[in-house]
């Protein structure tokens, strides 16, 4: 066991970027989409998320706020609903009574997540247009938004100059 | 498998196309009441092309939960190419809303109804359609089989599945059937050991509307088992089962109302959750969804309902929007009970009284529940100061232990948890990511036995004998309890949380021996009716996570989606948590 968990916090190095599959991910509306489809106008954060979790639904006011301000930059933000049958009904519910525009995924049996390696709620990935994790963080305490804008910000800045270059 | 993971790393690292990633959560606990776990969980997902392959090693001695297992817990191969999916290996698969197939691997409870076998899947825009194959091998603890324990399962059915499901869009209208067969080997109390063979059928039809205005959602069940007897199937039991949600938008609020009627069984309240000698009837891979709020405080969780899933009606309604961009609601009432009244007979055995209406009803002897939750939500400053309060008052006929009635008395006793909870949650943050946040949940709980009789229209008794004694041994009639605890942290870095879960009296049924900890003594407080937790979270990267926690834990009950299982205290002792990502 010793000599993977070495090998794991080897890789776990922040410096090396996460490359993500090509993942199907059903949307709110029913339609599949691609995770490359998602990212052919820009960065993505997506967010996993349930009704049940006070920290993401915390999270998710600031979450909408980034998604509406950096838009016309092409980022926009996923949230994806880990909520299994027991609690998926109100999901489409609970996003119209909080006015939220952002996209809206479903992951019932938490496939995507453990393909994301999500492994506690909530947990972000910004994600840039070649499917790298540029950022990733587990949890929300008050004060990990201003963190969060300082990482979109970034990722929007390097696509900025690569595309100016 | 060392080896394997290796060349996956290597692979990996030579060869661009190829996409390798994975997490590990490592956790170790001990207290000084001997309670000891060690377990490492390692997932891996590896790409090539349309090909993905998902493998999840433990590495336990003892886990948490559970037996220790040392090498591969899960794996599974996928492939995706267009419209077709191939998966072999463990599957969790959801079909419609669960009424037939929702496999879950709920490790919190120690919870795992997944299916090893293969998928075949082919998805249109329009269409869609799955077959699948494989065997549950399904565990659990029940006091009806030997050797109960609570952190071990005491009993196991294996179940050979194959089923279809088909799912077909037509606009704004969405149709699905589904079929699952089980052919069950079921272990009964008899000596010498032994398993009776069952097959259980199940087919479901649903309908789903979806519009801006509201959405619709229906599924209908048929249940049918078989036992195999003296070399045929003769039919055994059949069950019915019905889920409804309407969800209707307004400008300013939306309503999700949800209706459940699960009819698979009807069986006498002492005997609705022994799984050893009724079978046949609610499948465990089945886990549809049930009329009960997911409460996010603590308190509320730990008097959850349990769902009867064989025998069960009740709805959910849930009202949440907003009075301005500042201030939210939300307001919540579920309600269920059983199919049937139940009473004795002459003998003292159960017997069905009267059947009951498709919609809840208030009557003591059908075991009715219901729970009133709202909460207010306000936000100001540019959202850095978050303040939510809410109220909760649950009642829950848990027992129902006696129902004599004669033309001219009745005498009922039953089993009652009811509870008034109100939760505060309040969080400032600061400019350079500092913050603080509290929590404070307040309850005011009942438990114990009512007793009403009644002879010749006069009532003799009705009153409750509380299970609560104080410290001189005197029966009062609720239980204070009291949670709070108060977070300051420093984004994105680190979070440092003091909780203490306080009770007014001392739980008979919770053993918590009198262990004074440093950090108790310094709060001077009295450990017997207190649990205190100091809990450390350090992000060393922004992949990995470590925490460390100190202090005891309060047992109890704990319950996600209605199924329940009962977790020993945590008594003064050292959590350690790491997780990475790679």
């Amino acid at each position: 066991m010793l000599p993977l968990l070495i090998v794991s916090f080897l890789f776990a190095d922040k410096k090396r970027e996460m490359m993500l599959p090509d993942l199907t991910i059903k949307l709110i509306s029913g339609k599949k989409t691609r995770l490359s489809t998602l990212l052919e106008d820009g960065p993505i954060l997506v967010e996993f998320w349930a009704t049940w979790c006070a920290p993401c639904k915390k999270e998710m006011i600031f979450l909408e706020e980034y998604h509406k301000k950096y838009s016309d930059r092409g980022f926009r933000v996923l949230a994806i609903s880990t909520d299994s049958p027991k609690s998926m009904s109100k999901i489409k519910s609970y996003i119209r009574a909080k006015k939220h525009t952002f996209l809206v995924g479903l992951d019932p049996s938490q496939e995507v997540a453990k393909k994301m390696n999500a492994m506690v709620m909530p947990t972000v990935l910004l994600i840039d247009k070649d499917r790298k994790v540029s950022w990733f963080h587990q949890g929300f305490v008050p004060g990990d938004e201003k963190e969060i804008e300082a990482q979109i910000l970034k990722l929007l800045d390097i696509n900025t100059q690569i595309e100016s270059d | 498998m060392k080896r394997l993971i290796l060349l996956f790393v290597a692979i990996s690292s030579i060869n661009a196309q190829i996409s390798f990633t994975g997490n590990t959560e490592t956790r170790i606990g001990e207290s000084s009441s001997g309670y000891y776990y060690n377990e490492t969980l390692i997932n891996t997902n590896l790409q090539y092309s349309a090909f993905t392959n998902w493998i999840q090693l433990e590495y336990s001695d003892p886990p948490e939960l559970g037996r220790p297992i040392n090498g591969v817990r899960k794996f599974r191969l996928e492939y995706d190419n267009g419209p077709i999916q191939l998966k072999l290996g463990d599957l969790y698969e959801i079909w419609g809303r669960g009424l037939v197939l929702n496999s879950v691997d709920d490790q919190a409870i120690d919870r795992d109804t997944g299916i090893r076998g293969l998928t075949l899947m082919y998805n249109t825009d329009s269409f869609s359609t799955q077959f699948i194959a494989g065997r549950a091998d399904i565990s659990q603890s029940t006091i009806n089989a030997l050797g109960f324990n609570n952190r071990k399962h005491n009993y196991h059915t294996s179940h050979n599945l194959y089923g279809l499901n088909i799912e077909k869009l037509f606009g704004d209208h969405n149709l699905g059937f589904s079929f699952l067969q089980g052919l069950e080997k079921h272990p009964v109390n008899t000596f010498p050991s032994d398993t009776i063979d069952i097959k259980n059928q199940l087919h479901s039809l649903n309908y789903g509307y979806m519009s801006s205005l509201f959405d619709f959602y229906v599924e209908y069940i048929m249940s049918r088992s078989y036992e195999f007897d003296e070399d045929t199937w003769s039919s055994h039991a059949t069950g019915r089962g019905l889920y409804g949600n309407l969800n209707l938008y307004f400008n300013l609020f939306s309503l999700n109302f949800e209706y459940i009627n699960y009819r698979y069984a009807t069986i006498d309240p002492v005997s609705r959750f022994n799984p050893v000698d009724y079978y046949g009837h609610s499948q465990p891979y089945q886990n549809p969804p049930v009329a009960v709020h997911i409460h996010e405080n603590v308190l509320m969780n730990r008097i959850s309902h349990q769902t009867d899933f064989n025998n069960e009606v009740g709805y959910k309604a849930e009202l949440m929007g907003s009075f301005s961009d500042n201030i939210e609601f939300l307001s919540i009432l579920s309600e269920s009970n059983r199919t049937h009244s139940w009473v004795m007979d002459e003998n003292f055995m159960w017997k069905k009284d009267k059947k009951l209406s498709s919609l809840p009803n208030y009557n003591p002897a059908a075991m009715p529940f219901n729970d009133f939750y709202s909460e207010l939500t306000f936000r100001s400053f540019n959202n850095n100061l978050f303040i939510k309060l809410g109220y909760a008052d649950t009642k829950d006929i848990v027992d129902l232990l006696q129902n004599t009635v004669t033309d001219t008395s009745q005498s009922l006793t039953y089993s009652l948890a009811s509870a008034k909870t109100i939760p505060l949650n309040l969080s400032y943050s600061f400019s350079d990511g500092w913050s603080i946040e509290s929590k404070i949940e307040l309850q005011w709980l009942k438990k114990g036995y009512w007793w009403y009789e009644e002879n010749n229209n006069e009532i003799i008794a009705d009153s409750l004998m509380s299970i609560f004694l104080d410290d001189d041994g005197k029966r009062v009639e609720e239980e204070k309890n009291t949670f709070i605890s108060f977070t300051v942290s420093k984004s994105p870095k680190w979070s440092l949380t003091l909780t203490s879960d306080r009770t007014s009296v001392k739980e008979s049924f919770l053993e918590n021996k009198s262990i004074i900890n440093p950090l108790e003594k310094f709060l001077d407080i009295n450990q017997e009716k207190n649990w205190v937790n100091i809990e450390f979270v350090y992000h060393l990267t922004t992949s990995m996570r470590l925490s460390l926690m100190y202090g005891s834990l309060k047992g109890g009950l704990l319950c996600t989606n209605g199924v329940c299982r009962i977790i020993e205290p945590f008594d003064d002792g050292f959590k350690v948590g790491l997780s990475t990502v790679f």
